[in-house]
């Protein structure tokens, strides 16, 4: 945190996690996000929604610059996002990301997954990085798998497994990319259970997600995303009671109307 | 509606679809056509078979020195036991044989420990015969240390500067192929292009080619003063060409490996190095195998060429030695011989990387 501040002098959001200003991204002459600006504060839980192509996974994998924005500005627990690879990779060892098909490493063990990046990055001791992995892993309800291939799991089980993998970072903020949309319907109960706790624990989250259940029960905000820009952006109760705009209603009767 | 009160059991599948009787009846006789195509395979089999093993063992000389101990009714291996030392070291002075032998059983046993996935240290060894290895033949082999006569390089020859050929064409092309392979796929203009250009330029001239570009052209280029050994030119050549189509099967590798791999590692906070090392390599190479092992077998088989330059390995010396006037007309003896030796090693190479294949199939791929 020393170093986030020498970075951004004369800034007092020390308890924003994540802020954007103004970013706007392309793919060519496709306008992928158009003017965002979010304020993500500490402790936050929020939940992007929309239809796809609306720029939401784009927009939070701009967070851990996965991809890149050509305008704006975007600042991750204090640190100004960049160019340079170094503060990329420390704003990386910050931010968690769960991923849509969990992107486990599939030539490593469930334990191994969740060490590997302790013991290289953070240069933890082995015996240090697989006693946390093993706690973690006992909090997705996953640690008696420790020793299998992810190969050998079910989807649900990946999934806990890679959010496993991002805590074991301790991160600040957790990003999911629509942790459940790859999984069978009887397995996004057991993931969604894990990031509810998650969430009581007052772990920052953004999460692009179509679980509406899962907003309503945890979020502090949800916004709504259309083309490529925040249309909407309000706390669960009045988005889906009285959403505002008409894109939102839309977009609202069409996942919640059956 | 319930149809079954209880589980049925597991029973074990009928006596006629199990067996021999049955595997023949299933695979080579089931109806009159195959029937007839077993039969006629059976008799060209036997055609090639017996004369075959006739000629090379029941009928062969094996002891003797001249070629009048050979019967001249099947293969005369006097032939080859005679000229085995030449075979094996080429013209290595026959007093200092004992240093290339240090080294081959060196050689040897370094592989076998490797290989074997019971022996402990693998690390060490890995080191060991990576680092310390290479300088110890050196010494040995090359001499001029610790009152050691020199050998010069053009003495060296056979079996056994096949093998020191291969190994080193193999252990300098598989990482200079890595390093061109992940280069070839960088976002970096200059380096993505050197490494564009060298594979294609490598890739697009003949093994030949390089072989005489070094033995001929290279010397033009260089300083008169300064020479560089014919049989270290001929390494370079061989590795160089060798590792530009070793970056290929490499890059075939990479590309396979899904993108969210990357991805994932780079969102742990990893650098393009360990995600690399870490991950997507060590998935890479598994994949590849067999192009790998592909590579190196026709790298083994490619190092005959150097027969052209002067360098007398295994079939060079054995071509060599075809032309003795006391040996004419045993050239079929002496190609059986070479070709059995490189079969050998290449099949090994095979084998062992089916084996390997089996052994890191943690598969599942998701």
């Amino acid at each position: 945190m020393t170093q986030a501040a020498t970075n951004n002098p004369g800034n007092s959001t020390s308890d924003l996690m994540v802020e954007m200003r103004g970013v706007n991204k392309w793919y060519g002459d496709f306008h992928v996000l158009r003017d965002i600006y979010l304020e993500v504060k500490r402790g936050e839980r929020i939940v992007i929604c929309g239809p796809s192509g609306s720029g939401k996974s784009t927009m939070i994998r701009c967070i851990n610059h996965l991809e890149e924005h050509q305008k704006g500005e975007i600042v991750v627990g204090g640190v100004p996002l960049t160019q340079d690879v170094k503060r990329i990779e420390q704003i990386r060892r910050s931010v968690g990301m769960v991923f849509q098909h969990f992107n486990l490493f599939p030539h490593l063990t469930v334990l191994e997954n969740c060490c590997i990046a302790p013991m290289w990055v953070q240069k933890k001791p082995r015996k240090e990085a697989e006693a946390m992995a093993m706690q973690y892993l006992e909090r997705v309800r996953i640690a008696e798998q420790a020793k299998k291939y992810p190969g050998q799991l079910s989807g649900g089980q990946q999934q806990r497994v890679a959010i496993a993998r991002s805590l074991c970072m301790h991160p600040d903020v957790m990003l999911f990319d629509e942790p459940t949309s790859a999984l069978d319907p009887e397995m996004i109960k057991e993931v969604l259970d894990v990031m509810v706790e998650l969430a009581e624990e007052g772990m920052t989250m953004l999460c692009v997600t179509h679980e509406m259940g899962f907003a309503k029960t945890v979020a502090d905000r949800v916004i709504f995303m259309d083309q490529g820009q925040i249309i909407e952006e309000n706390a669960p109760e009045p988005f889906f009671n009285n959403p505002q705009s008409e894109r939102t209603q839309l977009f609202l009767s069409q996942i919640l109307g059956h | 509606m319930i149809h079954n009160q209880t589980m049925i059991e597991q029973r074990p599948a009928p006596s006629s679809s199990v067996g021999a009787v049955a595997w023949l009846r299933t695979n080579l006789f089931n109806g009159p056509i195959n029937t007839i195509f077993t039969l006629i395979g059976l008799y060209i089999l036997y055609l090639l078979v017996v004369p075959t093993v006739q000629w090379a063992f029941i009928n062969a000389d094996w002891v003797g020195t001249t070629r009048d101990d050979c019967s001249r009714e099947g293969a005369c291996w006097v032939f080859i036991n005679a000229r085995l030392s030449q075979f094996i070291y080429g013209l290595y002075p026959s007093s200092e044989i004992w240093r290339a032998n240090i080294v081959f059983a060196m050689f040897f046993s370094l592989i076998g420990w490797l290989a074997i996935p019971r022996l402990p240290f693998k690390r060490w060894v890995a080191i060991f015969a990576l680092i310390v290895f290479p300088v110890i033949s050196f010494v040995l082999l090359y001499g001029g240390y610790f009152d050691l006569p020199k050998v010069p390089t053009h003495r060296w020859g056979g079996l056994m500067l096949t093998l020191l050929l291969a190994t080193v064409g193999m252990v300098g092309a598989l990482p200079i192929g890595i390093v061109l392979a992940l280069g070839r796929r960088s976002n970096m203009p200059i380096v993505k292009s050197f490494c564009v250009v060298f594979i294609e330029f490598w890739r697009g001239v003949p093994l030949i080619t390089v072989l005489f570009m070094a033995s001929v052209m290279l010397p033009l280029f260089l300083p008169s003063d300064m020479s560089v050994d014919r049989l270290v030119r001929a390494l370079i050549g061989l590795t160089l060409f060798q590792s530009a189509y070793m970056a290929e099967v490499i890059r075939g590798g990479l590309q396979a490996i899904p993108k969210g791999q990357e991805e994932a590692a780079a969102a742990l906070g990893m650098t393009y190095w360990k995600r690399m090392g870490l991950i997507i390599l060590p998935q890479a190479l598994k994949m590849m195998i067999p192009g790998i092992v592909n590579t190196f077998i026709s790298l083994f088989k490619d190092t005959t060429l150097v027969m052209i330059i002067g360098l007398f390995d295994l079939l060079g010396i054995v071509q060599a030695a075809l032309a003795d006037s006391r040996w004419l007309g045993f050239s079929l003896e002496g190609y059986v011989f070479a070709a059995f030796m490189f079969w050998v090693f290449c099949f090994s190479m095979s084998r062992y990387s089916q084996y390997l294949e089996r052994k890191l199939h943690t598969g599942h791929k998701r």
